[in-house]
């Protein structure tokens, strides 16, 4: 084996001084390292206390972005599509507004939803954003099933991420 | 024959043939919008530039014949840099509408935008607006800032529907499409031009927004509309009929089909009066049992009754194989002597497009067949005569709402036991003793035989209970395919029907028959064995086009 | 029958608060331990997590307390009782005060004023590993039995030095009673270091900790119980209630021995110099009982940290530390300490 530095160089008890061997220094050493760490701050976050601080770049569930009042999204359905675990399933229709077209269904599935953002990436609208929510529990498989009315979330709210979108575009 | 060059190799074509057609028929991709198979060459999208040597300029494909020794050039350069150009115009004042466009997904203008076009757009300036959701007839409408201007609507109109309808309006970028004053878009196939249109000028009220079209799998099938038997493909998503688009048969309906067809003949498969399970009366109700139960109370109950007093009636609506167990279970299993089928003939509801006045896809096989046999005795009206006069006890009736006519309704009740294998209900389920709930023309294999004889073949796109896609070969989109039966996208609704020569096998085997068949192909094996109609024909020669008996038969049509 | 109710009153309450302390030292040890490494604790039943220990109690206390099929039932259900008894019952004789006047009565705050407190301790101590071997038995379990072999081997090793250590206070003190060696540790040497044996006898005292960290199995000679070796050592094979007095038990030793330690050599309830100031004797009692259980605290906690601090020993290297260091140093103490006080006396 060559004598590069990265073999590991072994201790024997020959090599250790009487001190050492003694042990009541080393101990004494030890105990002042720990004691020390009694006193500095603590790594800690108090999770459901304090809110965890999002970067911008975090990718919680989707969610539909909604501008004065109404969905932004046309039920173009390339979520849907683009979708590797076939969790959103869109209904389009018609509206008289001037986007002409609507999804009177929007569901997204968030047991199959896996936060990839590709629906977020390939939506040409900018309709569907990755929220900075994350709490998603359930005790029905049926309540997993995000329809509009979840989906749902004002361009206030998602101010940051919109800005983050537009910036890395 | 002459001699040309295209792209360095020889070909030996057609003198009369342009360059375009002969390209097309070679496989050699040229691009094109305005040019249609089956229209007059128009010349005005320039898409099909290509390069002819000793010619100055580049020329259009579609309108120069090809001549002996033509070296031509479709993808050199010079090519290449015109077709961007003329995308790049094209594109200038075409909105970014794909996202809310039907057209997308099943649109020339995206494909070539993605083939030919340069990829980016030099044009800053404010596009052209011009109407956008104009109904320019009561099954089309017509986004004016889509359109392309390459007239093949109009052409349609006059060459193919003999209606003039639409024509050109203003001038330069303003050019838009209208209909004559006073005029709509209302001819009976006025949605073809949905299908012709490149792009997405042209969108279909009824379909308008369903559904995307990769989202759907799309099945060979044929309209059951008229005695035409239109090739078409059923368009199915989450195991539901979404639309009907015609598919081109030369010899049948080339690239076209009535509005008629497109709209009304495969809504019935979705609709909620279909028939879910097979059912019995009971104290004057109607409960639900399974197909054992029910295949065992007819098969009992039918053998309470004498040859004379049983009668069935059979229908042009449902398939070869359907008519041709049922006739062999009536023949065989009851003895029975009247037989009969009603015809649905709509006097003056024709023309010589397509339209037939027979509305029933296989009156044709039913009289090769020979279900009516010498006629005249067995008529339906006869049979009815003697339902009346009690006579006849019994009724077998097959996908026939025989009491839709008052007349027969009241006669009916007289009926001691009556069969209706049908899909939905109607007045006659009302009132059956015993109801199959039978497969739609969506949802099995079969033939039908149109009024020129030509046996086509149907082919399930939807799934009944106890089916499952993938086994059953159906063609799958992507949902269909990774969906699992837990996604709401498997669990659309699902029929517990069945076709009715499996029933009437079935039911037959119990009255103690041997109608061994495993699939609607061994019924039709057994077709092409006894009745010299059919002979020489299988599955396989007719193929997704269609076939005619090798030996020529007298019809008698 | 005056003197069985005082001594009754007594009882109840130093088991009470020796409960309670145990408990305590559980949250104590886990706080502590999180801070060592750079981590919070529990801190979210009460304010700063005060009634963790309850809710652990009550949780230990409803769990299901599984027995394996093969174990033997009595014994394997009695293990953990003489465990505990014998923790709690050590703490008779340690004197956690000087008297105290109430109601017109002088009381001595010391439950058992036995006149051999420091036998009755030794005797105790070693009694304790009945409840480990016995568990680890009973169990019918290979690691639980491993781990008790270990225990008994470890405690007949360090009971010697822990016996020898203490002869020499013994005879530094000239008597078996602790309130004796308490009283001996109030004096001042050369008039102002405190008498404390922990000065006098400074390699008894290194020599009596390091076995009393043995006794109690803690690290780094938690070896009956060790996780990665053994999965739970003796204590695999319990779970609620029983797990819990085994855990009980496990803090009661160390509260125990630190009790024994600051009584034995850390001056017991005296607090240095406060005697100059001539307080009254209610409040002096009273000062003594908070002394004392400052001194035990502090040792506890000291106790906590070295857990967090030392790595645990391999048991060839527990053992020739037994042997070879700790037995004769132990000697060397007795006879320093006898030469010593043959010269001076």
């Amino acid at each position: 084996m060559k004598d590069n530095g990265s073999v590991k160089r072994v201790i024997r008890k020959e090599d250790l001084t009487f001190l050492q061997k003694a042990y009541i220094t080393e101990i004494a050493k030890g105990l002042r390292l720990t004691i020390g760490k009694i006193f500095q701050p603590k790594f800690t976050h108090n999770y459901p206390d304090e809110p965890w601080p999002f970067q911008p770049s975090f990718r919680g569930r989707p969610v539909l972005v909604e501008e004065d009042g109404i969905e932004r999204c046309v039920a173009c359905g390339l979520c849907s599509r683009v979708c590797p675990s076939l969790a959103i399933e869109v209904q389009a229709s018609e509206t008289e507004l001037e986007k002409e077209r609507y999804p009177i269904r929007f569901e997204i599935n968030m047991i199959r939803c896996i936060f990839c953002g590709f629906c977020e990436e390939v939506c040409p609208e900018e309709a569907i954003v990755m929220s900075d929510e994350y709490l998603l529990a359930f005790y029905q498989s049926r309540d997993a099933i995000y329809g509009k009315d979840k989906l749902l979330m004002s361009t206030e709210r998602l101010a940051k991420r919109l800005e983050f979108l537009r910036e890395n575009r | 024959m002459v001699t040309i060059t295209i792209n360095g190799k020889q070909y030996q074509v057609d003198e009369n043939q342009t360059i375009l057609q002969a390209a097309v028929e070679l496989g050699i991709e040229i691009p094109y919008f305005c040019w249609h198979p089956k229209l007059t060459v128009s010349g005005n999208c320039r898409m099909c530039l290509v390069e002819v040597e000793k010619m100055p300029k580049l020329v259009i494909g579609c309108m120069t014949k090809v001549a002996d020794g033509m070296v031509v050039h479709t993808a050199n350069d010079r090519v290449i840099e015109a077709r961007q150009a003329i995308m790049e115009f094209l594109l200038i004042n075409h909105p970014l509408d794909c996202p809310i466009c039907d057209e997308a997904g099943e649109c020339k203008l995206q494909d070539y935008a993605y083939n030919y076009s340069r990829g980016v757009s030099r044009f800053d300036e404010t596009k052209v607006h011009k109407p956008k959701r104009v109904p320019l007839g009561p099954k089309v409408l017509f986004d004016a800032e889509r359109c392309i201007l390459c007239s093949r609507c109009i052409r349609f109109c006059e060459e193919v529907a003999g209606k003039p309808q639409l024509h050109f309006v203003q001038r330069g970028d303003h050019t838009t499409i209208e209909t004559f004053p006073g005029e709509e878009l209302d001819n009976p196939y006025s949605m073809n031009v949905i299908d012709i249109c490149p792009v997405g000028a042209l969108t279909s009220r009824d379909f308008r927004f369903r559904s995307r079209v990769w989202e759907m799998a799309s099945t060979e099938s044929i309209c059951v509309g008229c005695a035409r038997g239109c090739n078409t493909y059923l368009w199915t998503r989450n195991n539901e009929a979404m639309r009907l688009t015609p598919r081109i048969n030369e010899s049948v309906n080339s690239h076209w089909m009535c509005d008629y067809g497109r709209l009304e003949t495969f809504k019935f498969v979705n609709e909620d009066i279909r028939l879910q399970e097979p059912m019995i009366k009971q104290d004057g109700k109607h409960i639900v049992v399974s197909w054992d139960q029910a295949i065992e109370t007819a098969a009992r109950r039918l053998k309470d009754f004498k040859p004379k007093e049983i009668a069935v009636i059979a229908s042009p609506y449902t398939t070869n194989e359907d008519n041709y167990i049922l006739q062999k279970f009536a023949r065989e299993m009851t003895k029975a002597v009247s037989i009969d089928y009603p015809d649905h003939i709509k006097d003056g509801d024709e023309d010589d497009i397509l339209i037939r006045a027979d509305k029933t896809p296989n009156s044709t096989g039913l009289k090769l067949l020979g279900i009516r046999g010498d006629g005249k005795k067995t008529g339906i009206p006869e049979m009815m005569q003697a339902v009346k006069e009690k006579k006849i006890k019994c009724l077998i009736v097959m996908a026939e709402d025989v009491a839709s006519d008052p007349a027969y309704e009241k006669v009916l009740s007289n009926a001691e036991l009556l069969i209706v294998h049908t899909w939905s209900h109607n007045k006659t389920t009302a009132l059956a003793d015993i109801i199959f709930s039978a497969s739609t023309y969506a949802e099995m294999h079969g033939t039908m035989t149109n009024f020129e004889g030509m046996v086509q073949q149907i082919k399930p796109a939807i799934i009944t209970k106890g089916q499952n896609r993938a086994l059953e070969g159906l063609n799958m989109s992507r949902w269909d395919k990774f969906g699992t039966q837990y996604d709401k996208w498997g669990r659309g609704p699902r029929r517990n029907a069945r076709p009715g020569w499996e029933v009437f096998s079935q039911l037959a085997n119990a009255m103690g028959g041997k109608f061994r068949y495993q699939s609607a192909e061994d019924v039709f094996r057994e077709i092409t064995e006894k009745i010299p109609a059919f002979k020489g024909l299988s599955y396989q020669s007719i193929g997704r086009l269609g076939a005619k008996a090798p030996v020529k038969e007298k019809i008698g049509v | 029958m005056e003197t069985l109710i005082i001594a009754f009153i007594k009882i109840v309450i130093v088991t009470l608060v020796l409960l309670t302390a145990v408990a305590y030292s559980v949250y104590a040890e886990r706080r502590v331990s999180a801070f060592i490494q750079d981590r919070l604790g529990p801190n979210r039943v009460g304010p700063f997590g005060l009634l963790q220990p309850i809710a652990d109690v009550v949780k230990l206390v409803f769990k299901e307390a599984i027995v394996p099929r093969d174990a033997n039932k009595p014994l394997h259900d009695l293990a953990p009782v003489i465990s505990l008894t014998v923790a709690l019952a050590t703490f008779a004789v340690i004197p956690f005060g000087n008297t105290i006047q109430l109601f017109g009565r002088e009381i001595k705050l010391i439950i058992a004023d036995v006149n051999i407190g420091v036998l009755y301790i030794l005797a105790f101590s070693s009694i304790s590993v009945y409840g480990i071997a016995l568990a680890g038995w009973s169990s019918n379990n290979k690691y639980s039995l491993m781990g008790s072999l270990r225990s008994s081997a470890q405690m007949v090793s360090y009971e010697l030095s822990l016996g020898l250590s203490v002869v020499g206070v013994i005879l530094v003190t000239g008597s078996l009673r602790l309130d004796q060696v308490v009283l001996n540790q109030t004096n001042y040497l050369l008039g102002v270091i405190p008498a404390w044996n922990c000065f006098v006898q400074p390699i008894g005292f290194i020599t009596f900790v390091v076995a009393a960290f043995a006794e109690t199995n803690r690290q780094p000679f938690d070896l009956p119980e060790a996780e990665p070796e053994l999965v739970g050592g003796f204590h695999t094979e319990y779970s609620g209630l029983k797990f819990g007095l085994f855990f009980l038990a496990e803090y009661a030793h160390m509260i125990v021995a630190s009790a024994v330690i600051t009584t034995l050599y850390l001056g017991g309830w005296h607090l240095p110099y406060i005697d100059f100031l001539d307080l009254a004797p209610m409040l002096m009692s009273i000062i003594g009982i908070l002394t004392f259980a400052t001194k035990v605290i502090l040792v506890l906690l000291f106790m906590i940290v070295i857990r967090w601090t030392i790595p645990r020993f391999r048991y060839d290297q527990l053992m020739s530390l037994g042997w070879k260091v700790m037995f004769p140093m132990a000697l060397l103490n007795i006879f320093i300490t006898g030469l010593l006080l043959l010269i001076f006396s």
